[in-house]
Formats: structure tokens, sequence, C-alpha cells
């Protein structure tokens, strides 16, 4: 597996189709908010968690229907770290890296995933199987070092057992 | 529900508990999810069924006890035993001696394995004498995810007492009397800011709950909202009733999904039973409260670019004054207090606010939560007086550092904060006091560092933070944190000149007066007060001119 | 409408309680350094040259974003304040790529103006060198990121007077850049109504017209806040 810096997929490079369930939930976002700009953030996270991240079709979608200039969904988007423009692969594994991680070895934790899968954080590998992401905290601190396998926290974790467990995830597909 | 049915629901709720033998608590706060909790709780629930023991012991999940590195936790009320590292095969172990046989089983109580006698009521262990729960009291007793348990301990009783019982002016003065002081880190006094937002005439008003906790190292709000929502709810509604809002938010870090989950849950059974909603408990006060999730930003915690981000904006800060009191959330008079500051606002008007400051110190009265992490034994969520020493903190109550190191320093505040050496120790933990050295409170992120840290790596750790949380709005904390950054990274790898040093103390200083907000204020406070207590570690870094 | 006393670097002043610090100093010829100040556009207190010390307020304030209260007593030329204001330049120079020589604004450059007011003889931080783009792809216009100090005076011209908002800023910390649409080429921008006002605003040879050699470029900011007032008064 190498890495790549992962441009967007082909799939979504064509127009959104309105029959699509995740672009119809968007959509009932936006009505339940009134359509409202204000709302741009709460109407971001649905299109995120339906789609894994914000392909420009569906920032376009959104854009639209808010009435929204597209400079002004891109810059607030852009701005929170939690929005992410590209896919961040089928299964990812965040690794925290907080002030009690970092000082229970979080970095020696993601220098054991780059040399075992040649992956840096934010880096998808190229069959996009899986994504590697550091974290600010996420409030383990009394489990640290800790790393969130999809949605799975696993506390206290050693270099095997974070590769044991992305093995399983990757393998069991 | 009227007040009369509030009252009914009140006693039915602890007439329930007392007809009860026991009550089990298995610790469902992130921490212990992680460790298997659920698990647990699912097999207790089971057994209990199956032996039939369902009316005479209650098994809920509860919120965050406190002592996270040593779960999952199961605690066994009114004993209070606290048993720790449950799972499911040892807690067979449990239920025979203890449910069964009502004996505890020594060897698997709360820090067993590093206390010579380890004890059966949880209370008397160190870790918990030394603590006063005000803001976490109930928290690890209640289930979060019942408003009944809140009933059973008295709750939404404030909220009544402030609608029947109290002007909004009363409110306020007794919330001044109590001489709380925001828990967000800032340590502005509490009354005096919502005394400030009622003055404001306005139609609408609103009150903000940060729940932003961007510290790295800081997790007592996600435990408070995750193990009593309904504290919160309660303490936003007293306000808002005190300033005049009909409307409120509370802003979640994103990163928070089980606290996001609770509380919006709470807000529908509180809805559910008129506590929030229109003419609450029967009276004309309104009040509705919506959840909004944060996106990963740091620098939200801001108040003005919390509101920013509320609006679905950037959150980048705005130039104060004017202040959100007069001018916040669209525009509207705003009150914007932190998740901890709500948390005390109920036992406040529920006992009164003398009582309240005869805890703590002189200028910092009532009591603080901290997390502990780092090098220390037992880390987890405390809440001490205010004024307790570091010491006290990091050695009775945290048990001392891991493997018998010696303590070096102790980080406080976070990125916005300083590092705390050895010969302060004896330091109280007041607003002051720990100024005066430097650091800041924040908002309870404690942080323990033996020999092995390097202080300045610690610092360009976090200068890495705020550079990366950095809104890039105002020029110095835009330039200014990656040009501190890259100089610490430059003393760190060995390549730095005495000039170097110099320029990045000039430029700390600058990042510190000038930045627009709080941010780049206090972005350069880990290295300032790294360089006042160990600059000897930077200057041994230094390249010596030949 | 009853006027208020302020004191200004010692002399007193009797002034409109509606205006800000900035205001009060312009009009009776107290000169203050400004860079994300345009007359006309809303004010945003960011490039933090306009500081001030205010007496009883610890911190410093944006003089562009804080109104004058009575007996307000505020010092505007300070050895702090000026030292500041001087690394403040320092740092603008240092984050992009500013290189006078074959810049269409030589001489013209408000940059390069602060630059002689403070005094400033060389850079004594390293510059930060950053990979920026230069967009041609407008017909008329010429997007030089490298020249660009965030200022964002072309992002607000573009959505308060225009209207059009094509501007806007994308990413935070050092790493943000001024966007068009979805960070689309200016020329693909379907918000773009080519008026040229950002050109105007922009204080420094970031936005040009093409056909202009170096050195040549003549801006017209007063142009902003003429155009501001005139509808205004049509109100």
């Amino acid at each position: 597996m190498t890495a790549t810096h992962h441009t967007h997929h082909h799939a979504h490079a064509q127009e959104l189709s309105k029959t699509d369930p995740r672009v119809k939930l968007i959509a009932a976002k936006m009505k339940k908010e009134n359509h409202k700009p204000d709302a741009l953030i709460e109407i971001l996270h649905t299109a995120q968690n339906a789609f894994g991240f914000l392909p420009k079709e569906v920032l376009n979608f959104i854009a639209k229907e808010l009435h929204l200039p597209p400079s002004r969904v891109y810059s607030t988007v852009t701005f929170y770290h939690f929005f992410s423009l590209k896919s961040k692969g089928e299964h990812t594994c965040l690794v925290c890296t907080g002030t009690a991680c970092y000082v229970k070895g979080a970095q020696a934790l993601l220098n054991k995933i780059e040399s075992q899968f040649s992956l840096k954080p934010g880096q998808v590998t190229a069959d996009n199987k899986l994504g590697v992401q550091v974290a600010r905290c996420i409030g383990a601190c009394g489990l640290a070092p800790a790393v969130v396998i999809d949605n799975d926290v696993h506390g206290k974790v050693t270099e095997e057992v974070i590769i044991n467990s992305i093995n399983e995830k990757i393998g069991t597909i | 529900m009227n007040r009369h049915e509030l009252q009914a629901m009140v006693e039915k709720a602890k007439e329930k508990h007392k007809q009860l033998k026991h009550k089990i608590c298995v610790c469902c706060g992130a921490s212990c999810i992680s460790s298997g909790s659920e698990e647990v709780l699912k097999k207790l629930q089971n057994e209990i069924k199956t032996r039939g023991l369902e009316n005479e012991i209650e098994v809920v999940p509860s919120g965050c006890m406190g002592p996270c590195n040593q779960g999952p936790l199961v605690k066994h009320l009114p004993e209070n035993t606290i048993y720790q590292r449950v799972d499911c095969e040892n807690l067979d172990r449990i239920i025979e001696s203890q449910i069964v046989e009502g004996k505890p089983v020594e060897d698997m109580l709360l820090f067993a394995d590093s206390r010579e006698k380890p004890f059966v009521n949880a209370n008397e262990d160190p870790f918990f004498k030394k603590q006063l729960k005000i803001a976490l009291k109930d928290c690890g007793d209640i289930n979060p995810e019942e408003i009944e348990d809140y009933f059973a301990v008295g709750g939404y009783q404030a909220l009544d007492k402030a609608l029947y019982r109290m002007t909004p002016e009363e409110v306020i003065s007794e919330v001044k009397q109590s001489r709380i002081r925001g828990r967000g880190g800032a340590g502005y006094p509490t009354g005096l800011k919502w005394e400030t937002v009622y003055k404001y005439v306005s139609p609408q008003k609103y009150v903000i709950c940060n729940g932003d906790e961007g510290d790295p190292g800081a997790f007592m709000d996600r435990s408070v909202l995750e193990g009593n929502p309904h504290r919160i709810i309660e303490g936003m509604t007293i306000a808002g009733y005190a300033i005049g809002a009909s409307k409120g938010f509370a802003y979640i870090r994103g990163e928070y999904p089980l606290a996001i989950k609770r509380f919006e849950q709470a807000i529908k059974q509180a809805t559910k039973h008129g506590l929030l909603g229109k003419n609450i408990l029967g009276s004309p006060f309104s009040f509705e409260v919506e959840v909004r999730i944060g996106a990963g930003a740091f620098v939200c915690g801001e108040e003005t670019a919390l509101i920013a981000s509320i609006e679905g904006k950037r959150g980048t800060p705005k130039p104060r004054p004017p202040f959100p009191a007069e001018s916040g959330l669209w525009g509207k008079p705003t009150l914007i207090n932190n998740v901890e500051t709500f948390a005390a606002i109920a036992p406040i008007i529920q006992n009164d606010g003398e009582w309240y400051s005869e805890t703590g110190t002189a200028k910092s009265a009532g009591t603080k939560v901290f997390a502990l992490a780092g090098k220390i034994n037992y880390s987890g969520l405390i809440e001490v007086p205010m004024g307790t020493t570091l010491r006290e903190v990091v050695f009775e109550i945290g048990g001392g550092i891991q493997g018998g190191a010696e303590f070096k320093a102790a980080q406080t505040g976070g990125p916005s904060g300083g590092c705390i050496p050895a010969e302060h120790l004896d330091v109280k933990m007041d607003y002051e006091s720990l100024t005066s050295l430097g650091s800041i409170m924040g908002s309870g992120g404690l942080i323990v560092m033996d020999k092995s840290s390097d202080m300045v790596d610690v610092a360009r750790f976090f200068m890495e933070f705020c550079m990366d949380e950095s809104c890039g709005k105002c020029v110095p904390c835009r330039v200014g944190t990656k040009m501190m950054h890259d100089l610490l990274q430059k003393i760190y790898d060995g390549k730095a000149t005495q000039i170097d040093l110099d320029r990045l103390e000039e430029l700390a200083v600058y990042v510190k007066e000038t930045s627009l907000c709080g941010l780049g204020g206090s972005a350069p406070n880990p290295l300032l007060s790294t360089l006042r207590h160990f600059r000897q570690e930077y200057e041994s870094k230094i390249l010596k001119e030949a | 409408m009853n006027k208020i006393s302020v004191i200004i670097d010692e002399k007193k002043f009797d002034v409109d309680p509606q205006k800000t610090i900035l205001e009060v100093c312009r009009e009776n010829g107290i000169e203050i350094l400004t860079m994300c100040h345009l007359k006309g556009l809303m004010d945003i207190g960011a490039c933090r040259l306009c500081i001030v010390e205010v007496e009883g307020i610890n911190r410093l304030l944006s003089a562009c974003t804080t109104k004058v209260a009575p007996n307000m007593v505020v010092k505007t030329a300070t050895d702090r304040i000026k030292r500041y204001q001087r690394i403040t330049t320092e740092l603008f120079f240092a984050e992009r790529n500013h290189v006078c020589a074959v810049c269409v604004s030589n001489g013209k450059c408000e940059l390069q103006n602060l630059g002689y007011k403070v005094e400033l003889d060389h850079i004594r931080y390293p510059h930060l060198f950053p990979q920026c783009e230069v967009d041609t792809s407008h017909p008329w216009y010429v997007m030089d990121h490298n020249r660009c100090i965030m200022c964002t005076r072309c992002v607000r011209v573009c959505n308060e007077v225009e209207g059009a908002h094509n501007w806007d800023v994308m990413n935070r910390g050092h790493q943000v850049r001024i966007i068009s649409d979805f960070n689309t080429p200016w020329g693909q921008s379907t918000t773009c109504t080519s008026c040229g006002k950002c050109l105007h605003a922009c204080p420094t040879g970031a936005i040009w017209p093409k056909a202009i050699v170096q050195g040549q470029l003549e801006k017209n900011p007063v142009m902003v806040t003429e155009l501001v007032e005139r509808r205004k008064m049509k109100l």
C-alpha cells in the first residue's frame, strides 16, 4: 500500500442525484432549519455524516439551497477541522495527540503506523481502505494514549495493539 | 407540568429510591465505556433480573465517578463501595460476594492493587477525602439518561424556588453573593456578568452554555454534560429567568458525541415535563434550549468566536468592546457561561450564595473541577475547594508520580496556561495565585510531568497547538505563533543562538499584548512560564558562539 | 447631539460619542497607522497597527473598533506602541513574498509606505517564504497571493459594497488565503462582476489590472469611501 494525497472521487464528479438518499437527508435537514444560513454548520454536519466527507457537488448544492455565496460556504468548511473536503478512507484510525496522550507516547504510535502502512496523519491509502488522522484531544486523558479506530475508542494503546486492531479492520473486508 | 406535579414527581422518585435496598451504578462515562463498561452493565442487569432481585436492587448506568484510569468502575450504594477494572468475568465475584452475601470483594476494591489497605467506603480513600463535590455532586450516583433520577436528588427544585420565590434581581443577587467566578478560565465574576446582561433592555436576549472544551488534557465539561445534563439545563434556565432570556444554546464539542446525545435526550425529557418550553412549571416564564455542535476549532471557546460559530460562520473573534453582554448573538445581549459555572447554579440557588462563598479562598470562592492527567498515579476527574494546594492535589489525591519518579512540573490552563515547578508545589490553587506564577487556572486541565519531560518540547507542543488553532485574522497571532513555533523548533533542534532566544522573548511579549483575542493573548503563556521557571533548559540548547 | 470630552495624547477634544477613537484622531490630525481599515468598510481590528493605550484598561485596544467614551484618556504614540507597530510591519513583510522591485505597486504601495513610516531598514525575523499562487485566470485582473497581507479589504468591498461576495477567506492560522468561490480560479467565478472595486481597495500589489508594468499601478482606495458616502446620501 502506498500513500497518496487523495483527491476527489470520480464517482462524485457528476451532478448529485435528487433520489440519492444522502441528498434527501441533507435536503430534509435544510427544510427543518428553514433554509436559514445560520444553520450552515448544522447542515454541514449532516452532509458530512451522510457522505463521510464534503464533496464539492454537495457544497454547491447547499450553497444554492441556502442562497449563500460559494466562497462563504467554502470559507466556513475550511475553517473547521471537523469538516473534510476529501475522503477519510473506508476505515479510519484517529490518534489522539492531546497533552496527556503526547506525554504517554502518541508520537511513537504515529511513527509505528507510518512505518507499517506508509501513512502520515491526514493521508489515505491508495485503495482508500485506511485513513490516519490526529485529534487534538478526545477527552479520554485517563486512558492515554488513546486511539479511535472507526468509532471504537481504544485506551492505553500499545504499538502492537494498534497495528493488530487496524489489520483486523482492513482485513475483514 | 406545574410545580405541584413536580413536587409529586420528586416525592415519588425519592420514595422509590427509599424502597430499594441497593443501587448499583456502572460508570458509563466515555472513559469507562471505552474500557467495556457497557457490557458489564448489560450483564449485571441481566443477572439481577434472572435472580429476581430487580425490586430490591437497581442497576443503572451513571456518569463519571472520577478515577478514570481504574475503569470500568462499579459503585455499590448506599455503602459507597467502588470496584475497579470490572469486566464480565470478575463481575461474577461481585455478584456472589457483594450482592448475594453482602461481603465486599477486597481485592477488587478501588486502588486495591496500589494501596496497602483499600477502603470499603470509597469516600474514606484519600482520592475522595480531600474532595468536595458541588458541581460534580450526583454525577456518578445517578442515571444521566433518566430525569426521575435527577428528581430523586432534588432536581429542578432550585428552578422552582427561583421561579416562585425569587425575583430575577434576587437570583442575580444570590449569584453575586456566592462570589462564583467564571469557570471557563478567565475568572470573571459570574454575578456581575448576569447583572450586566440583565440591565440591557432588549426584547430578545440569549443564554449560551460554552461546552467547547478545547484544551488538550481537559475533560471536566464533558464529564458533567455526560454525567448530569439536567443540572446544566436547570442552571441555564435559572440564568434565562434572571437575565430575561427566552432562548438558550448549548455549544458542545463535536468530539463529544456521548455528551451531545445525553444532553439532547435531557432537553427532550425536560421539555416533556414542562421544565423547558412555554410557561415553565406553570409560571409566566418560557425558555427553550438548543444544542449546537462544535466543528473542531479551539478558538470557538472565545466568546465572540463562539457566537460567530452559532451564527453559522467562521469562528473568528471580534474586538471587544462591544462585549457580548451588550451585543452578542445576532447583535442581542447575550450571557455566556461555561458548563462548570452552570453546574454550580442550582446548588447556589437551592442553598444560598453565602453557603457557596464559605468554601474556597477570599478571592476565589467555591470549588473547582480539575482533570488530572499525565505522569500521575491516579488520573481522573476531581473537585476540590479553591485554595487546595497543588501538593495536596498531586500527592494526596493523585497518589504521587508514576513509578515513584520525581515531580518536575504541573501544567495548568492548557495552551493558555503555564507550568508550575516543584518549588511552588505548595501554591494554593486559586485564580490569583496561579496567575502570579505565570500560569492560569484555565478550565481545569492539570497535567503532571516528571523529570523525563523536556520543557522546551512542552512549550513547542503548545505553541504548535496555538499556531494550528489561530484563526488567522489578526497579524500578531497569525504570523507570531508561526514564528515562535519555528524558533522553538530551532532551539529544540539545537540550532539556535542567543539572538534567536532574544527574538523569541520579544515576540512572545508582543503577541501577548497586541493580539485581538484571548487565544493570541495567552498563546505565549506556556513559553513565557517555562522560560521563567526552566530557563536553563533553553540555554543548554543554545549554540555557544565560537 | 451632546458632545463628550476625551483626552488624546494629552490634548482635550469635545467629540461626538458615536465616533471611534480612529475617527476622532484622523479628524484632528493625529496620525494613526492602519492597514485593514478603509473608510466606508466595516472595521475588523485585524492588523493591530492602530492599537492605542487607554487609561484604566490593561489591554491595548484597536482605535478603529473602539468608540470614544466620556473622559477617556488615550495615548497613541508611546514607545511601546511604536515598538509593536514596527514588529507588526516586519511580520507583514516576512509572512509572504514581497519583492518591491518587481511589484506593480512599487512606490505607491501602502505596505511600502508603512515600512517608511516605522523606519524599517531590515527584517529581523526569518521570512516564511510560503508557496503562493498567482491567479491570472481573470481576463482583466491578476491576484498575486505572494503580495497579499490578508487585510480582507477586497473581501469586504466585494461583499458590503458590490454585494457580489466573490471573495472570502479559506483555512485558518498562517494557512489563510483569499479565495474566489470554491477556491476556484478567479476567471471561472460565478459571482464576480468584474467591477474592479477589490483592486482599488487592495493596499498592496496583490490585485492589479493586467497590462500594467512595474511601478505604474494607480490605485484609488478613496473611490470606495466616496462611493459608500454617496450611497448613504442618496438614502
